[in-house]
Protein backbone atom coordinates (compact mmCIF):
# COMPACT_ATOMS: atom_id res chain seq x y z
CA UNK A 1 0.00 0.00 0.00
CA UNK A 2 2.70 2.45 1.04
CA UNK A 3 4.53 1.62 -2.21
CA UNK A 4 1.54 2.73 -4.26
CA UNK A 5 1.43 6.11 -2.58
CA UNK A 6 5.20 6.60 -2.84
CA UNK A 7 4.94 6.29 -6.62
CA UNK A 8 2.35 8.99 -6.85
CA UNK A 9 2.76 12.66 -7.46
CA UNK A 10 -0.10 14.19 -5.46
CA UNK A 11 -0.13 17.24 -7.71
CA UNK A 12 -1.57 15.48 -10.74
CA UNK A 13 -4.32 13.71 -8.90
CA UNK A 14 -3.76 10.40 -10.67
CA UNK A 15 -4.17 7.35 -8.52
CA UNK A 16 -1.98 4.30 -8.62
CA UNK A 17 -2.18 2.58 -11.99
CA UNK A 18 -4.63 -0.29 -11.78
CA UNK A 19 -5.84 -1.89 -15.01
CA UNK A 20 -9.57 -1.55 -15.75
CA UNK A 21 -9.83 -5.32 -15.76
CA UNK A 22 -8.38 -5.59 -12.29
CA UNK A 23 -10.59 -2.77 -11.13
CA UNK A 24 -13.68 -4.62 -12.28
CA UNK A 25 -12.66 -7.91 -10.77
CA UNK A 26 -11.96 -6.58 -7.31
CA UNK A 27 -13.29 -3.25 -6.08
CA UNK A 28 -10.46 -1.05 -4.92
CA UNK A 29 -10.26 -0.88 -1.12
CA UNK A 30 -11.68 2.15 0.63
CA UNK A 31 -10.02 1.61 3.99
CA UNK A 32 -6.81 3.45 3.04
CA UNK A 33 -8.90 6.56 2.48
CA UNK A 34 -11.27 6.18 5.36
CA UNK A 35 -9.07 4.68 8.06
CA UNK A 36 -5.35 4.62 7.24
CA UNK A 37 -4.77 8.18 6.13
CA UNK A 38 -6.92 9.88 8.74
CA UNK A 39 -5.25 7.61 11.33
CA UNK A 40 -1.78 8.53 10.07
CA UNK A 41 -2.73 12.17 10.05
CA UNK A 42 -3.87 11.90 13.67
CA UNK A 43 -0.64 10.13 14.65
CA UNK A 44 1.38 12.73 12.82
CA UNK A 45 -0.34 15.57 14.66
CA UNK A 46 0.36 13.86 18.01
CA UNK A 47 3.94 13.13 17.08
CA UNK A 48 4.48 16.72 15.98
CA UNK A 49 3.76 17.79 19.54
CA UNK A 50 6.81 15.84 20.75
CA UNK A 51 9.18 16.09 17.80
CA UNK A 52 11.62 18.94 17.16
CA UNK A 53 10.33 21.61 14.75
CA UNK A 54 12.07 20.60 11.48
CA UNK A 55 11.00 16.97 11.88
CA UNK A 56 7.49 18.04 12.74
CA UNK A 57 7.31 20.18 9.59
CA UNK A 58 8.59 17.31 7.44
CA UNK A 59 6.01 15.03 9.02
CA UNK A 60 3.30 17.63 8.39
CA UNK A 61 4.18 17.92 4.72
CA UNK A 62 4.32 14.18 4.31
CA UNK A 63 0.98 13.56 5.98
CA UNK A 64 -0.54 16.55 4.22
CA UNK A 65 0.46 15.14 0.83
CA UNK A 66 -1.03 11.78 1.72
CA UNK A 67 -4.35 13.40 2.62
CA UNK A 68 -4.46 15.56 -0.51
CA UNK A 69 -3.72 12.55 -2.65
CA UNK A 70 -6.41 10.56 -0.87
CA UNK A 71 -9.04 13.25 -1.47
CA UNK A 72 -8.14 13.59 -5.13
CA UNK A 73 -8.19 9.82 -5.65
CA UNK A 74 -11.58 9.49 -3.99
CA UNK A 75 -12.95 12.32 -6.14
CA UNK A 76 -11.79 10.68 -9.35
CA UNK A 77 -13.32 7.36 -8.30
CA UNK A 78 -16.65 9.00 -7.52
CA UNK A 79 -16.58 10.78 -10.91
CA UNK A 80 -15.83 7.52 -12.73
CA UNK A 81 -18.64 5.69 -11.02
CA UNK A 82 -21.08 8.57 -11.76
CA UNK A 83 -20.14 8.45 -15.43
CA UNK A 84 -20.62 4.70 -15.56
CA UNK A 85 -23.96 4.99 -13.83
CA UNK A 86 -25.29 7.58 -16.24
CA UNK A 87 -24.06 5.55 -19.20
CA UNK A 88 -25.90 2.53 -17.79
CA UNK A 89 -29.03 4.64 -17.29
CA UNK A 90 -28.85 5.81 -20.89
CA UNK A 91 -28.45 2.23 -22.07
CA UNK A 92 -31.41 1.17 -20.00
CA UNK A 93 -33.61 3.92 -21.40
CA UNK A 94 -32.48 3.06 -24.90
CA UNK A 95 -33.22 -0.62 -24.48
CA UNK A 96 -36.57 0.21 -22.91
CA UNK A 97 -37.31 2.43 -25.89
CA UNK A 98 -36.30 -0.31 -28.29
CA UNK A 99 -38.42 -2.80 -26.41
CA UNK A 100 -41.36 -0.43 -26.57
CA UNK A 101 -40.82 0.09 -30.30
CA UNK A 102 -40.54 -3.65 -30.80
CA UNK A 103 -43.74 -4.18 -28.90
CA UNK A 104 -45.40 -1.40 -30.84
CA UNK A 105 -44.35 -2.84 -34.20
CA UNK A 106 -45.49 -6.33 -33.34
CA UNK A 107 -48.68 -4.83 -32.00
CA UNK A 108 -49.32 -3.02 -35.29
CA UNK A 109 -48.53 -6.12 -37.28
CA UNK A 110 -51.06 -8.14 -35.30
CA UNK A 111 -53.68 -5.41 -35.47
CA UNK A 112 -53.32 -5.03 -39.22
CA UNK A 113 -53.31 -8.77 -39.87
CA UNK A 114 -57.00 -9.00 -39.06
CA UNK A 115 -58.28 -6.47 -41.59
CA UNK A 116 -55.77 -7.87 -44.08
CA UNK A 117 -57.17 -11.34 -43.57
CA UNK A 118 -60.73 -10.15 -44.20
CA UNK A 119 -59.63 -8.28 -47.33
CA UNK A 120 -57.76 -11.31 -48.63
CA UNK A 121 -60.80 -13.52 -48.16
CA UNK A 122 -63.21 -11.08 -49.77
CA UNK A 123 -60.87 -10.84 -52.74
CA UNK A 124 -60.74 -14.63 -53.01
CA UNK A 125 -64.51 -14.81 -52.86
CA UNK A 126 -64.82 -12.17 -55.56
CA UNK A 127 -62.37 -14.10 -57.73
CA UNK A 128 -64.49 -17.21 -57.26
CA UNK A 129 -67.71 -15.34 -58.20
CA UNK A 130 -66.13 -13.81 -61.28
CA UNK A 131 -65.03 -17.29 -62.39
CA UNK A 132 -68.63 -18.43 -62.73
CA UNK A 133 -69.84 -18.79 -66.33
CA UNK A 134 -73.33 -17.27 -65.78
CA UNK A 135 -73.26 -14.43 -63.27
CA UNK A 136 -76.65 -13.77 -61.68
CA UNK A 137 -77.97 -10.55 -60.13
CA UNK A 138 -77.32 -12.16 -56.75
CA UNK A 139 -73.69 -12.65 -57.72
CA UNK A 140 -73.44 -8.98 -58.69
CA UNK A 141 -74.91 -7.94 -55.35
CA UNK A 142 -72.44 -10.24 -53.57
CA UNK A 143 -69.55 -8.74 -55.52
CA UNK A 144 -70.63 -5.27 -54.49
CA UNK A 145 -70.95 -6.38 -50.91
CA UNK A 146 -67.48 -7.92 -50.85
CA UNK A 147 -66.04 -4.80 -52.40
CA UNK A 148 -67.60 -2.52 -49.81
CA UNK A 149 -66.30 -4.80 -47.07
CA UNK A 150 -62.81 -4.41 -48.51
CA UNK A 151 -63.21 -0.64 -48.46
CA UNK A 152 -64.36 -0.80 -44.86
CA UNK A 153 -61.32 -2.81 -43.85
CA UNK A 154 -58.99 -0.40 -45.63
CA UNK A 155 -60.51 2.33 -43.49
CA UNK A 156 -59.87 0.26 -40.41
CA UNK A 157 -56.20 -0.06 -41.36
CA UNK A 158 -56.03 3.67 -41.89
CA UNK A 159 -57.34 4.27 -38.37
CA UNK A 160 -54.73 1.92 -36.96
CA UNK A 161 -51.84 3.58 -38.74
CA UNK A 162 -53.09 7.09 -38.12
CA UNK A 163 -53.53 6.41 -34.44
CA UNK A 164 -50.04 5.06 -34.43
CA UNK A 165 -48.66 8.14 -36.12
CA UNK A 166 -50.45 10.26 -33.55
CA UNK A 167 -48.98 8.14 -30.85
CA UNK A 168 -45.42 8.58 -32.00
CA UNK A 169 -45.69 12.18 -33.09
CA UNK A 170 -43.12 14.20 -31.21
CA UNK A 171 -45.10 16.80 -29.32
CA UNK A 172 -43.27 19.21 -27.09
CA UNK A 173 -45.70 20.44 -24.44
CA UNK A 174 -46.55 24.13 -24.72
CA UNK A 175 -47.28 25.33 -21.18
CA UNK A 176 -50.13 27.74 -20.55
CA UNK A 177 -51.95 28.75 -17.40
CA UNK A 178 -55.49 27.61 -16.85
CA UNK A 179 -57.77 26.68 -13.98
CA UNK A 180 -57.76 22.91 -13.59
CA UNK A 181 -61.48 22.60 -12.84
CA UNK A 182 -62.21 24.66 -15.95
CA UNK A 183 -60.26 22.21 -18.11
CA UNK A 184 -62.08 19.29 -16.46
CA UNK A 185 -65.56 20.84 -16.63
CA UNK A 186 -65.24 21.67 -20.36
CA UNK A 187 -64.62 18.02 -21.13
CA UNK A 188 -67.25 16.75 -18.68
CA UNK A 189 -69.87 18.90 -20.44
CA UNK A 190 -69.02 17.14 -23.70
CA UNK A 191 -69.64 13.74 -22.16
CA UNK A 192 -72.55 14.60 -19.92
CA UNK A 193 -75.34 14.73 -22.50
CA UNK A 194 -74.45 11.40 -24.04
CA UNK A 195 -73.88 9.88 -20.63
CA UNK A 196 -77.26 11.08 -19.39
CA UNK A 197 -79.05 9.30 -22.21
CA UNK A 198 -77.54 6.05 -21.05
CA UNK A 199 -78.40 6.67 -17.40
CA UNK A 200 -74.90 7.62 -16.30
CA UNK A 201 -74.60 10.61 -13.98
CA UNK A 202 -71.46 12.66 -13.54
CA UNK A 203 -70.61 14.12 -10.14
CA UNK A 204 -67.99 16.85 -9.64
CA UNK A 205 -65.76 17.27 -6.65
CA UNK A 206 -63.48 20.16 -7.56
CA UNK A 207 -61.11 21.90 -5.18
CA UNK A 208 -61.77 25.44 -6.35
CA UNK A 209 -59.08 26.78 -4.04
CA UNK A 210 -56.41 25.34 -6.34
CA UNK A 211 -54.36 28.02 -8.10
CA UNK A 212 -54.26 27.85 -11.91
CA UNK A 213 -52.12 25.02 -13.23
CA UNK A 214 -49.34 25.51 -15.76
CA UNK A 215 -49.49 22.76 -18.37
CA UNK A 216 -50.11 21.93 -22.03
CA UNK A 217 -53.87 22.43 -21.93
CA UNK A 218 -54.96 20.70 -25.18
CA UNK A 219 -52.84 17.66 -24.32
CA UNK A 220 -54.40 17.46 -20.87
CA UNK A 221 -57.83 17.75 -22.45
CA UNK A 222 -57.06 14.67 -24.54
CA UNK A 223 -56.17 12.69 -21.45
CA UNK A 224 -59.32 13.74 -19.58
CA UNK A 225 -61.56 13.02 -22.56
CA UNK A 226 -59.98 9.60 -22.95
CA UNK A 227 -60.47 8.74 -19.29
CA UNK A 228 -64.07 9.98 -19.39
CA UNK A 229 -64.78 7.87 -22.46
CA UNK A 230 -63.29 4.79 -20.83
CA UNK A 231 -65.30 5.41 -17.67
CA UNK A 232 -68.47 5.80 -19.71
CA UNK A 233 -67.83 2.62 -21.68
CA UNK A 234 -67.02 0.62 -18.57
CA UNK A 235 -70.48 1.20 -17.15
CA UNK A 236 -73.12 -1.28 -18.23
CA UNK A 237 -76.55 0.34 -18.01
CA UNK A 238 -76.93 2.91 -15.25
CA UNK A 239 -74.05 4.17 -13.17
CA UNK A 240 -72.02 7.14 -12.06
CA UNK A 241 -68.76 8.83 -12.93
CA UNK A 242 -67.07 11.06 -10.38
CA UNK A 243 -64.46 13.62 -11.41
CA UNK A 244 -62.36 15.39 -8.83
CA UNK A 245 -59.41 17.72 -8.56
CA UNK A 246 -57.24 18.20 -5.50
CA UNK A 247 -53.81 19.15 -4.28
CA UNK A 248 -51.37 16.24 -4.28
CA UNK A 249 -48.46 17.27 -2.16
CA UNK A 250 -46.02 20.12 -2.67
CA UNK A 251 -46.31 21.69 -6.10
CA UNK A 252 -48.49 18.93 -7.51
CA UNK A 253 -52.16 18.46 -8.29
CA UNK A 254 -54.25 15.39 -8.97
CA UNK A 255 -57.22 14.58 -11.17
CA UNK A 256 -59.32 11.52 -10.46
CA UNK A 257 -61.83 9.97 -12.86
CA UNK A 258 -63.75 7.21 -11.09
CA UNK A 259 -66.55 5.03 -12.42
CA UNK A 260 -68.98 2.41 -11.15
CA UNK A 261 -68.27 0.20 -14.12
CA UNK A 262 -67.23 -3.40 -14.60
CA UNK A 263 -63.76 -2.84 -13.22
CA UNK A 264 -60.48 -4.31 -14.43
CA UNK A 265 -59.42 -7.88 -13.54
CA UNK A 266 -56.22 -7.88 -11.44
CA UNK A 267 -54.28 -9.85 -14.07
CA UNK A 268 -54.95 -7.07 -16.63
CA UNK A 269 -53.98 -4.18 -14.35
CA UNK A 270 -50.22 -4.27 -15.10
CA UNK A 271 -50.93 -4.37 -18.87
CA UNK A 272 -53.55 -1.66 -18.97
CA UNK A 273 -51.21 1.07 -20.22
CA UNK A 274 -49.56 -1.15 -22.85
CA UNK A 275 -50.00 -0.17 -26.48
CA UNK A 276 -52.61 -2.31 -28.25
CA UNK A 277 -53.89 -3.90 -25.06
CA UNK A 278 -57.64 -3.90 -25.31
CA UNK A 279 -60.57 -5.92 -24.12
CA UNK A 280 -62.86 -4.65 -26.87
CA UNK A 281 -64.03 -6.79 -29.79
CA UNK A 282 -62.09 -6.56 -33.06
CA UNK A 283 -62.56 -3.41 -35.08
CA UNK A 284 -63.74 -1.45 -32.06
CA UNK A 285 -61.00 0.69 -30.65
CA UNK A 286 -57.37 -0.02 -31.14
CA UNK A 287 -56.23 -0.20 -27.54
CA UNK A 288 -54.05 2.85 -27.92
CA UNK A 289 -56.15 5.15 -25.70
CA UNK A 290 -54.66 4.47 -22.30
CA UNK A 291 -51.11 4.08 -23.61
CA UNK A 292 -51.55 7.44 -25.37
CA UNK A 293 -52.71 8.93 -22.05
CA UNK A 294 -49.69 7.47 -20.34
CA UNK A 295 -47.37 8.92 -22.97
CA UNK A 296 -48.96 12.36 -22.73
CA UNK A 297 -48.99 12.41 -18.94
CA UNK A 298 -45.34 11.40 -19.01
CA UNK A 299 -44.52 14.29 -21.34
CA UNK A 300 -46.40 16.67 -19.04
CA UNK A 301 -44.13 15.57 -16.21
CA UNK A 302 -46.85 13.68 -14.38
CA UNK A 303 -47.92 10.17 -13.51
CA UNK A 304 -51.03 8.08 -14.09
CA UNK A 305 -52.18 5.23 -11.90
CA UNK A 306 -55.26 3.06 -11.64
CA UNK A 307 -57.14 1.32 -8.88
CA UNK A 308 -59.87 -1.11 -9.71
CA UNK A 309 -62.15 -3.75 -8.31
CA UNK A 310 -63.98 -6.02 -10.75
CA UNK A 311 -67.70 -5.56 -10.30
CA UNK A 312 -67.27 -2.32 -8.36
CA UNK A 313 -65.47 0.09 -10.70
CA UNK A 314 -62.19 1.80 -11.45
CA UNK A 315 -60.47 5.05 -10.55
CA UNK A 316 -57.75 6.62 -12.67
CA UNK A 317 -55.55 9.21 -10.97
CA UNK A 318 -53.38 11.65 -12.88
CA UNK A 319 -50.90 13.68 -10.86
CA UNK A 320 -49.26 16.69 -12.48
CA UNK A 321 -46.76 19.37 -11.59
CA UNK A 322 -48.70 22.52 -10.78
CA UNK B 1 -54.10 42.77 -30.13
CA UNK B 2 -55.82 41.86 -33.37
CA UNK B 3 -56.28 38.15 -33.65
CA UNK B 4 -57.17 37.08 -37.18
CA UNK B 5 -60.18 34.79 -36.90
CA UNK B 6 -61.81 32.49 -39.42
CA UNK B 7 -65.29 31.14 -38.66
CA UNK B 8 -66.49 28.07 -40.53
CA UNK B 9 -70.11 26.99 -40.18
CA UNK B 10 -72.85 26.00 -42.61
CA UNK B 11 -75.52 27.80 -40.54
CA UNK B 12 -75.86 31.37 -41.86
CA UNK B 13 -77.60 32.64 -38.66
CA UNK B 14 -74.74 31.47 -36.51
CA UNK B 15 -72.18 33.03 -38.83
CA UNK B 16 -74.04 36.34 -38.85
CA UNK B 17 -74.22 36.50 -35.04
CA UNK B 18 -70.58 35.62 -34.63
CA UNK B 19 -69.36 38.09 -37.24
CA UNK B 20 -71.39 40.87 -35.58
CA UNK B 21 -70.01 40.15 -32.13
CA UNK B 22 -66.38 39.83 -33.19
CA UNK B 23 -66.60 42.97 -35.30
CA UNK B 24 -68.05 44.82 -32.31
CA UNK B 25 -64.91 43.84 -30.40
CA UNK B 26 -62.80 45.17 -33.26
CA UNK B 27 -61.46 41.71 -34.03
CA UNK B 28 -60.91 40.97 -37.74
CA UNK B 29 -63.12 38.06 -38.68
CA UNK B 30 -63.69 36.19 -41.93
CA UNK B 31 -66.52 33.73 -42.52
CA UNK B 32 -66.73 30.56 -44.59
CA UNK B 33 -69.81 28.41 -44.99
CA UNK B 34 -68.04 25.17 -45.83
CA UNK B 35 -64.82 23.25 -45.31
CA UNK B 36 -63.85 23.68 -48.94
CA UNK B 37 -64.42 27.45 -48.78
CA UNK B 38 -62.31 27.63 -45.63
CA UNK B 39 -59.43 25.75 -47.26
CA UNK B 40 -59.64 27.94 -50.36
CA UNK B 41 -59.39 31.05 -48.16
CA UNK B 42 -56.41 29.53 -46.37
CA UNK B 43 -54.53 29.29 -49.64
CA UNK B 44 -54.23 33.06 -49.86
CA UNK B 45 -54.72 34.31 -46.31
CA UNK B 46 -53.37 33.21 -42.96
CA UNK B 47 -55.38 33.13 -39.77
CA UNK B 48 -54.44 32.83 -36.12
CA UNK B 49 -57.50 31.00 -34.87
CA UNK B 50 -60.13 29.01 -36.74
CA UNK B 51 -63.53 28.39 -35.12
CA UNK B 52 -65.20 25.53 -36.93
CA UNK B 53 -68.31 23.41 -36.67
CA UNK B 54 -67.76 19.67 -36.68
CA UNK B 55 -70.80 18.72 -38.75
CA UNK B 56 -70.94 20.31 -42.12
CA UNK B 57 -72.14 18.89 -45.43
CA UNK B 58 -69.38 18.05 -47.87
CA UNK B 59 -66.04 18.18 -46.16
CA UNK B 60 -66.84 17.88 -42.47
CA UNK B 61 -65.04 19.57 -39.58
CA UNK B 62 -62.69 16.70 -38.86
CA UNK B 63 -61.55 16.35 -42.48
CA UNK B 64 -61.06 20.11 -42.76
CA UNK B 65 -59.15 20.13 -39.47
CA UNK B 66 -56.76 17.53 -40.86
CA UNK B 67 -56.13 19.66 -43.92
CA UNK B 68 -55.63 22.84 -41.91
CA UNK B 69 -53.10 21.11 -39.68
CA UNK B 70 -51.26 19.86 -42.73
CA UNK B 71 -51.08 23.22 -44.50
CA UNK B 72 -50.84 25.64 -41.57
CA UNK B 73 -49.88 23.58 -38.52
CA UNK B 74 -49.45 26.57 -36.24
CA UNK B 75 -53.00 27.81 -36.81
CA UNK B 76 -55.07 26.89 -33.78
CA UNK B 77 -58.50 25.36 -34.33
CA UNK B 78 -61.45 25.44 -31.92
CA UNK B 79 -64.11 22.88 -32.82
CA UNK B 80 -67.78 23.58 -32.14
CA UNK B 81 -70.48 20.97 -32.02
CA UNK B 82 -74.25 20.96 -31.64
CA UNK B 83 -74.21 17.28 -30.65
CA UNK B 84 -71.84 16.17 -27.96
CA UNK B 85 -69.98 13.22 -29.33
CA UNK B 86 -67.14 12.11 -27.18
CA UNK B 87 -65.52 10.06 -29.88
CA UNK B 88 -65.45 12.86 -32.42
CA UNK B 89 -64.22 15.14 -29.65
CA UNK B 90 -61.33 12.82 -29.00
CA UNK B 91 -60.60 12.48 -32.68
CA UNK B 92 -60.52 16.23 -33.08
CA UNK B 93 -58.30 16.70 -30.05
CA UNK B 94 -55.93 13.96 -31.09
CA UNK B 95 -55.72 15.52 -34.55
CA UNK B 96 -54.55 18.76 -32.96
CA UNK B 97 -57.66 20.81 -32.21
CA UNK B 98 -57.07 23.29 -29.41
CA UNK B 99 -60.47 22.82 -27.82
CA UNK B 100 -63.85 21.25 -28.36
CA UNK B 101 -66.95 23.25 -27.35
CA UNK B 102 -70.66 22.50 -27.15
CA UNK B 103 -73.14 24.81 -28.83
CA UNK B 104 -74.85 27.04 -27.83
CA UNK B 105 -71.62 28.71 -26.89
CA UNK B 106 -71.24 31.57 -24.45
CA UNK B 107 -69.51 34.33 -26.39
CA UNK B 108 -67.36 35.53 -23.52
CA UNK B 109 -66.14 31.99 -22.93
CA UNK B 110 -65.44 31.55 -26.63
CA UNK B 111 -63.51 34.82 -26.64
CA UNK B 112 -61.42 33.62 -23.73
CA UNK B 113 -60.68 30.37 -25.56
CA UNK B 114 -59.75 32.30 -28.70
CA UNK B 115 -57.28 34.39 -26.68
CA UNK B 116 -55.75 31.29 -25.11
CA UNK B 117 -55.50 29.59 -28.51
CA UNK B 118 -53.78 32.69 -29.88
CA UNK B 119 -51.38 32.68 -26.93
CA UNK B 120 -50.46 29.09 -27.74
CA UNK B 121 -49.84 30.01 -31.37
CA UNK B 122 -47.48 32.77 -30.31
CA UNK B 123 -45.64 30.50 -27.90
CA UNK B 124 -45.23 27.92 -30.65
CA UNK B 125 -44.03 30.54 -33.14
CA UNK B 126 -41.51 31.87 -30.65
CA UNK B 127 -40.26 28.33 -30.16
CA UNK B 128 -39.97 27.51 -33.84
CA UNK B 129 -38.10 30.69 -34.67
CA UNK B 130 -35.48 29.60 -32.21
CA UNK B 131 -34.78 26.39 -34.17
CA UNK C 1 -67.36 -40.02 -53.81
CA UNK C 2 -65.49 -39.49 -50.57
CA UNK C 3 -67.34 -37.90 -47.67
CA UNK C 4 -66.91 -34.13 -47.55
CA UNK C 5 -64.57 -32.85 -44.85
CA UNK C 6 -66.53 -31.27 -42.00
CA UNK C 7 -64.90 -28.11 -40.71
CA UNK C 8 -65.81 -25.84 -37.78
CA UNK C 9 -64.52 -22.25 -38.02
CA UNK C 10 -64.10 -20.58 -34.63
CA UNK C 11 -63.34 -16.82 -34.87
CA UNK C 12 -64.82 -13.70 -33.27
CA UNK C 13 -64.34 -11.54 -36.40
CA UNK C 14 -67.80 -11.87 -37.99
CA UNK C 15 -66.98 -11.11 -41.60
CA UNK C 16 -63.86 -13.26 -41.56
CA UNK C 17 -65.82 -16.19 -40.20
CA UNK C 18 -68.75 -16.01 -42.60
CA UNK C 19 -66.69 -15.49 -45.75
CA UNK C 20 -64.33 -18.31 -44.80
CA UNK C 21 -67.30 -20.65 -44.51
CA UNK C 22 -68.40 -19.60 -48.03
CA UNK C 23 -64.89 -20.08 -49.42
CA UNK C 24 -64.54 -23.51 -47.81
CA UNK C 25 -67.88 -24.40 -49.41
CA UNK C 26 -66.36 -23.85 -52.84
CA UNK C 27 -63.77 -26.53 -51.99
CA UNK C 28 -66.30 -29.24 -51.27
CA UNK C 29 -66.00 -28.74 -47.51
CA UNK C 30 -69.06 -28.71 -45.25
CA UNK C 31 -68.33 -25.79 -42.97
CA UNK C 32 -70.02 -24.30 -39.94
CA UNK C 33 -69.02 -21.40 -37.75
CA UNK C 34 -68.95 -20.35 -34.10
CA UNK C 35 -68.18 -16.83 -32.84
CA UNK C 36 -66.52 -17.91 -29.59
CA UNK C 37 -65.18 -20.82 -27.56
CA UNK C 38 -68.42 -21.56 -25.74
CA UNK C 39 -70.46 -21.75 -28.95
CA UNK C 40 -67.79 -23.95 -30.51
CA UNK C 41 -67.88 -26.42 -27.64
CA UNK C 42 -71.69 -26.50 -27.82
CA UNK C 43 -71.59 -27.34 -31.55
CA UNK C 44 -68.85 -29.94 -31.05
CA UNK C 45 -70.90 -31.77 -28.45
CA UNK C 46 -73.89 -31.89 -30.83
CA UNK C 47 -72.28 -33.12 -34.01
CA UNK C 48 -68.99 -34.48 -35.31
CA UNK C 49 -66.39 -32.34 -37.10
CA UNK C 50 -63.18 -33.49 -38.75
CA UNK C 51 -61.20 -30.28 -38.42
CA UNK C 52 -61.55 -27.18 -36.25
CA UNK C 53 -59.99 -23.88 -37.43
CA UNK C 54 -59.35 -22.12 -34.16
CA UNK C 55 -58.54 -18.44 -33.57
CA UNK C 56 -56.46 -17.52 -30.51
CA UNK C 57 -57.59 -14.05 -29.47
CA UNK C 58 -61.29 -14.15 -28.66
CA UNK C 59 -63.48 -12.61 -25.96
CA UNK C 60 -64.45 -15.00 -23.18
CA UNK C 61 -62.52 -18.23 -23.59
CA UNK C 62 -59.31 -17.73 -25.57
CA UNK C 63 -58.11 -20.24 -28.15
CA UNK C 64 -55.59 -21.54 -25.64
CA UNK C 65 -58.30 -22.12 -23.05
CA UNK C 66 -60.66 -23.78 -25.51
CA UNK C 67 -58.13 -26.21 -27.01
CA UNK C 68 -57.94 -28.71 -24.13
CA UNK C 69 -61.71 -28.72 -23.88
CA UNK C 70 -62.07 -29.46 -27.58
CA UNK C 71 -59.62 -32.33 -27.25
CA UNK C 72 -61.63 -33.58 -24.28
CA UNK C 73 -65.09 -33.65 -25.84
CA UNK C 74 -64.03 -34.41 -29.43
CA UNK C 75 -60.81 -36.42 -29.36
CA UNK C 76 -61.31 -37.51 -32.98
CA UNK C 77 -61.26 -33.90 -34.20
CA UNK C 78 -58.06 -32.23 -35.40
CA UNK C 79 -57.40 -28.62 -34.49
CA UNK C 80 -55.61 -26.12 -36.73
CA UNK C 81 -54.80 -22.80 -35.11
CA UNK C 82 -55.55 -19.91 -37.51
CA UNK C 83 -54.57 -16.58 -36.01
CA UNK C 84 -53.44 -13.03 -36.79
CA UNK C 85 -51.05 -13.07 -33.86
CA UNK C 86 -47.71 -14.66 -34.55
CA UNK C 87 -46.14 -15.85 -31.36
CA UNK C 88 -43.60 -18.61 -31.10
CA UNK C 89 -44.51 -19.16 -27.47
CA UNK C 90 -48.23 -19.53 -28.10
CA UNK C 91 -47.60 -21.71 -31.14
CA UNK C 92 -45.40 -24.07 -29.15
CA UNK C 93 -47.90 -24.12 -26.31
CA UNK C 94 -50.82 -24.96 -28.54
CA UNK C 95 -49.04 -27.64 -30.50
CA UNK C 96 -47.94 -29.16 -27.22
CA UNK C 97 -51.59 -28.93 -26.17
CA UNK C 98 -52.72 -31.00 -29.13
CA UNK C 99 -53.09 -28.65 -32.10
CA UNK C 100 -51.94 -30.19 -35.36
CA UNK C 101 -50.56 -26.98 -36.83
CA UNK C 102 -50.35 -23.19 -36.39
CA UNK C 103 -51.27 -20.97 -39.34
CA UNK C 104 -50.91 -17.21 -39.65
CA UNK C 105 -53.62 -14.96 -41.07
CA UNK C 106 -54.00 -13.93 -43.81
CA UNK C 107 -53.69 -17.41 -45.27
CA UNK C 108 -54.52 -18.04 -48.95
CA UNK C 109 -57.31 -20.54 -49.43
CA UNK C 110 -55.28 -23.16 -51.28
CA UNK C 111 -52.62 -23.17 -48.54
CA UNK C 112 -55.33 -23.53 -45.92
CA UNK C 113 -57.02 -26.34 -47.84
CA UNK C 114 -53.69 -28.07 -48.29
CA UNK C 115 -53.26 -28.07 -44.55
CA UNK C 116 -56.82 -29.16 -43.85
CA UNK C 117 -56.60 -32.06 -46.29
CA UNK C 118 -53.20 -33.15 -45.01
CA UNK C 119 -54.43 -33.24 -41.43
CA UNK C 120 -57.64 -35.01 -42.45
CA UNK C 121 -55.85 -37.65 -44.51
CA UNK C 122 -53.35 -38.29 -41.74
CA UNK C 123 -56.14 -38.77 -39.22
CA UNK C 124 -58.01 -41.18 -41.53
CA UNK C 125 -54.84 -43.20 -42.06
CA UNK C 126 -53.92 -43.36 -38.40
CA UNK C 127 -57.42 -43.66 -36.94
CA UNK C 128 -58.58 -41.89 -33.75
CA UNK C 129 -55.99 -42.03 -30.94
Amino acid sequence: MKDDTARTDPGTGAGPAVSPAARRERPRPLWPHTVAFPGLAALAVLAAVFLPAPLAVILAFFTGSLCVWSAVDMASRVRASERERSSLDAQLIQSQKLAAIGELSSGIAHEINNPLAVMAQEAEWMTHLMGRPDPTPENLAELRDSLSEIVRQVDRCKTITHNLLNFSRKMEPVPQEERLERIMEDMVLLVEKEAGHKGVTIARDYDTALPPIRTDVPLLRQVILNLLLNAFQAIEGRGAITVSTRKAGEGRVAIVVADTGVGIPPENLPKIFNPFFTTKPPGQGTGLGLSLCHGIVDRLGGAITVESEPGKGSAFTVTLPA
Amino acid sequence: MSIRILIVDDEPDFIETMVKRFTFRKMPVTAATSGIEALTLLETESFDVVIMDVRMPGKDGIETLKEIKKRAPLTEVIMLTGHASVESGMRGMSLGAYDYVLKPVDFEELLDKVRKAYERKQLNEGRHSAD
Amino acid sequence: MPDPIRVLVVDDEDRFRTTLVKLLGTQGVVAEAAPDGAAALALLSEKPFDVVLLDVKMPGLSGQEVLPRIKAIAPGTEVLVLTGHASVDIAAEMIAGGAADYLLKPCPLDELMGCVRAVYDRRRAVGPK
